[in-house]
């Protein structure tokens, strides 16, 4: 039997994010014009499956794949100058539904999605801690053959938040809005990223995060400028704007501590449990979560076994067929809702499962939110 | 990499009833190779479906050291589980696994063996019984305390005849509610303390059985000296995938279905109280 927690000790430290731009393993940082960035798409599209956050008709913002015609009007509606999409990018890693294996007549034919090469392209920091945070979940234990074959030939292209959204809270977390360039060969891909992009104006700066990241340049070297000392300095001040204004600040890791350490009080979940209806809207778009339920549909001989995302806050969660629930009550739901996230997640494996997106609150109905739990909870 | 996610087809070799509503189904893959090579622990539990009710995950009842065949002992309870008991031999269901950790027995070897059971809780525990049995000299004292509701509930009634005759075993039964051929203990699994020297400073506990149960035994068992780090016991959850993923079993940082079923009573105090575990 395995021990019960992989502590790690207090004071739980989090990661550094004291970036210097221009310098790093990759050493010289390039631009792209932003007049170019839709033409490097459709050349890339060639040989990738791009992802891209996409503005449908109803004004949402999602990441859509690149279609194989008509290109160019279809990146018209490209978003890549407003916040982080209320849909997260795990829609392309981790779909809603998808099928696990197809049968007829007690024949199975298994559905794995084949390992073709994705282009992410315009994720933001958080969306991109949020994606080495589910990797690191799907490959622990029992690796799990439909996402890893889904997203083994990925590369993630980060555009940093110019203007951050109301409700995040990345630099609480230490999550963005940018993420620090690695500057060592030890720190290479660390941060998740590939490329990150900073916005200066008319072009974006282009700083490398990894091997794959620099390959991607010189595959596509005539996109690509050298940057001058005035990008880098423009860039500089960039970030350094982008990091001012996100305005909400938390203390996450006094929270982080309090979970660990078991201070949070019952009555906190039970006055979350009098407001929340319990939609899970909250954990559907939340980029970190990846519960799921397993079922199966048949039309006479033929059906399938597929999965889809679930939520803990569900009543039928963990009820048994004899009708036992061990979450019958509201508040159970809600206290495994935020300790999973702020304790559990930490303890096994160093990383918190928020990444400060914010999107919790952006979608709640009932105004709740990890930044509001957060508050109440370091108050 | 495997793809954990296919189940394969098994065939039903033979149907045994237990109660009115509980079968064992003696199964074999269809796969020959798979057949032989399969291999599982005591206390172990496979996903087992029908294509196209869902599936669902059971105890293995059958012990490794008989080789051959793989049984479950399923009671009619949701859609699937009374689907399957209304199969008949040489139908087809479908198993992926095994999963979980097991009752470990190298640690024990010659020590005394208490196993402790409630209503279907007995099936997970007959795995290790049955081993232990296969190698009776290796194990000190084995008693068996066995509650059901009804005396009709009770599951496997002619092995249980089998399990007393071997040496230095005991076996002691009870039920909720008797009937009228009934002469044995009436009430509770604990009220059979009363009747059996419990000492626990040399040996190991194995529990399975309703939350509530497990909870009293627990009890008990402290109070017989057992150690905490002795009472074995096998935990039950709404499962999904069986391998860390789906969520369903977290209990804590814990998963029900790769870190346990089988936690000692120990590690299970570590898990978050209000969780309500026991």
């Amino acid at each position: 039997m395995k021990k019960l927690h992989n502590s790690h000790p207090p004071p739980y430290p989090l990661p550094s994010r004291e970036g210097k731009i221009g310098e790093g393993v990759f050493v010289i940082p390039c631009t792209v014009k932003k007049d170019r960035v839709k033409d490097l798409l459709i050349t890339a599209s060639e040989e990738w499956d791009a992802f891209v956050p996409w503005k449908g008709p109803e004004e949402d913002v999602q990441f859509v794949k690149l279609p194989d015609e008509k290109r160019k009007n279809f990146l018209d509606r490209l978003s890549l100058e407003d916040g982080a999409p209320l849909i997260p990018p795990k829609t392309v890693i981790f779909p809603q539904l998808e099928s696990l294996f197809e049968f007829e007549e007690g024949k199975i034919k298994e559905m794995i999605p084949s390992p073709t090469k994705k282009l992410l392209f315009g994720l933001r920091a958080c969306d991109v801690k949020a994606i080495l945070f589910v990797d690191d979940f799907f490959k622990r234990n029992f690796e799990d053959i439909y996402y890893l074959n889904r997203t083994m030939n990925k590369l993630l292209v980060l555009v940093g938040c110019k203007t951050p959204p109301r409700d995040c809270f990345c630099t609480s977390t230490k999550t963005g809005p940018f993420l620090p360039v690695p500057r060592s060969l030890g720190e290479v891909g660390k941060e998740g990223f590939d490329l990150q992009l900073v916005d200066i104006g008319k072009k974006y700066l282009v700083e490398v995060g990894s091997e794959k990241g620099k390959e991607f340049i010189g595959n596509y070297q005539d996109f690509f400028e050298e940057a001058s000392k005035k990008d880098v300095e423009l860039s500089k001040a960039m970030k350094k704007k982008a990091e001012e204004a996100v305005t909400l600040k938390i203390d996450f890791e006094k929270a982080i501590k309090n979970f660990c350490e078991d201070k949070i009080s019952q009555i906190i979940y039970e006055k979350i449990a009098e407001r929340c209806i319990y939609c899970g809207g909250c954990l559907y778009i939340c980029p970190t979560c990846t519960c799921f339920n397993i079922f199966d549909g048949k039309k006479g001989d033929r059906g399938k076994r597929s999965r889809n995302w679930d939520a803990c806050v569900f009543e039928g969660y963990t009820r048994e067929a004899s009708g036992h629930n061990p979450r019958a009550e509201k508040w159970l739901r809600t206290s495994r809702r935020y300790e999973h996230k702020l304790k559990y997640n930490y303890l096994t494996t160093g990383m918190s499962g928020c990444v400060g997106c914010g999107r919790c609150l952006a979608t709640c109905p009932v105004n709740l939110g990890m930044s509001k739990l957060i508050q109440e909870v370091t108050k | 990499m495997k793809n954990e996610y296919l189940p394969h087809p098994a065939r039903i070799e033979s149907i045994q009833r237990e109660s009115f509503d509980t079968q064992t189904f003696k199964v074999i893959f269809v796969d020959e190779k798979l057949a032989k090579s399969f291999n599982y622990k005591p206390g172990q539990f496979m996903e087992i479906s029908l294509l196209g009710m869902g599936e669902a995950p059971i105890s293995i009842t059958s012990s490794p050291s008989r080789k051959g065949c793989l049984e479950f002992t399923i009671r009619a309870m949701g859609k699937l589980t009374r689907a399957i008991n209304q199969l008949k031999r040489g139908n087809v269901l479908y198993l992926r696994g095994p999963y979980g950790n097991s009752f470990s027995l190298e640690e024990v070897k010659g020590k005394d063996l208490y196993f402790i059971a409630g209503g279907i809780g007995l099936p997970p525990l007959r795995s290790v019984i049955n081993t232990v049995f296969d190698k009776r000299e290796n194990f000190g004292k084995v008693k068996i305390l066995y509650g059901a509701k009804t005396p009709d509930e009770l599951c496997f009634k002619e092995e249980l005849k089998v399990w007393q005759k071997f040496p230095n075993t005991e076996l002691l039964l009870t039920v909720d509610t008797q009937d009228k051929d009934w002469k044995g203990n009436v009430g509770v699994v604990t009220t059979l303390w009363e009747k059996t020297a419990m000492d626990g400073n040399q040996a190991i506990a194995c529990v399975c059985g309703p939350p509530i149960m497990i909870r009293f035994v627990v009890q008990k068992l402290l109070e017989s000296q057992f150690k905490e780090k002795n009472i074995h016991i096998s935990l039950e959850r709404y499962m999904k995938c069986g391998l860390g993923k789906c969520g369903h079993c977290n209990i804590g940082g814990k998963f029900v279905c790769i870190d346990g079923p089988v936690f000692t009573y120990s590690q299970i105090k570590e898990l978050p109280a209000k969780e309500h575990v026991l």
